[in-house]
């Protein structure tokens, strides 16, 4: 039960750091002269993305 | 291959048993457990680092930093002056400058000192993370009262020019995911240090269990087993990589979302 509750945490946090990384890559080619900044701004939203799915990690192996 | 498994399980059990806050000075109630004897070695730390940083700073004659630990320093600094404190803040980034420099060090050198292997991380227990996101969750609310009184801090918290009914139900959303950012700030930060030591160990004991059959006895078939093991060895190194960059952001994350509650806590209406 624990895994499955884990899997289905992991696709919630997949598609959302897709979408980012989706987004990013469309603006990066668009303008590339914002790369830096939109690297920093993909690095803080993937890791609030991921925060998510850790606390399921975290709570499914309690 | 069932008895793989079962080794696997075993270790595995075996591994979530060294996170427990076992007792390292004294006993749980009255000493210091694993976690808090780093965090305090990490003070300690921090404080000879800072203290040397400013010796050397005034002892120099020329503006220039030199040599690695220096600019290193000096680098921290900066950084969280420029991109943390300018950026979010703006005009009264001055008078939030030390306390979040203070978080922001404090939260690095527990996330780093966890990282040398056998240590443990201070911030990887939520004792040590939810003190550091209390004393955040205070700070800027008492900059709010300050700034505006307690009434006009309270009622800030909804915005003006609503309807009255839909206004106190904003209000009672407010005032909870205030205190929602209070857990979200502690969880955060316990959850990455937590888990990324997790799966750390967990590649580390795949490592050893492909290696074992090579030390029983020496064949073609424990050799190719073996091998298995070095595939698990570069993605130890690989997430060991991504822990020491995580490490980095999940402090400057903490600081920044610190810097945006005083920042709105603070705004004008």
């Amino acid at each position: 039960m624990n895994v499955i509750g884990y899997g289905l945490c992991v696709i919630g946090a997949g598609l959302g750091i897709s979408f980012a990384a989706q987004a990013v890559a469309n603006s990066m080619a668009r303008q590339p002269e914002v790369q830096d900044r939109l690297f920093t701004v993909f690095i803080l939203a993937s890791a609030f993305i991921e925060a998510l799915c850790l606390i399921g990690f975290v709570v499914s192996i309690m | 291959m069932g008895d793989a498994f079962q080794q696997v399980s075993d270790s595995m059990g075996e591994l979530l048993s060294t996170f427990y806050p076992t007792a390292a000075v004294g006993d749980t109630t009255a000493g210091l457990t694993v976690y808090t004897f780093w965090m305090l070695l990490a003070c300690v730390l921090l404080l000879v680092a800072m203290g040397v940083f400013v010796k050397k700073e005034a002892a120099s004659t020329d503006l220039v930093p030199h040599g690695f630990f220096m600019n290193a320093m000096e680098y921290g600094v900066d950084f969280v002056r420029n991109d943390v404190c300018k950026a979010t803040l703006g005009d009264t980034w001055r008078r939030h400058f030390p306390f979040l420099a203070t978080i922001f060090f404090f939260v690095l050198f527990g996330n780093y000192i966890g990282m040398l292997p056998t240590l443990k991380p201070g911030t990887g227990s939520t004792g040590v993370t939810g003190a550091i996101a209390l004393m955040s969750f205070v700070y800027f609310i008492a900059v709010g009262i300050r700034k505006k009184g307690v009434g006009g801090y309270l009622k800030s918290l909804a915005p003006a020019g609503l309807m009255l009914p839909i206004r106190v139900l904003v209000w009672v959303i407010e005032v909870f995911s205030t205190f929602l950012r209070l857990i979200t700030l502690a969880v955060r930060l316990f959850c990455n240090m937590f888990a990324g030591h997790v799966v750390m160990g967990t590649f580390a004991i795949m490592c050893t269990i492909f290696v074992q059959p090579l030390v029983h006895q020496i064949s073609a078939a424990a050799l190719g087993t073996a091998s298995m093991s070095l595939l698990w060895l570069v993605l130890l190194i690989i997430i060991y990589v991504v822990e020491l960059l995580i490490a980095f952001i999940q402090a400057y994350i903490f600081t920044l979302l610190s810097a945006v509650y005083v920042q709105l806590a603070e705004q004008e209406e």
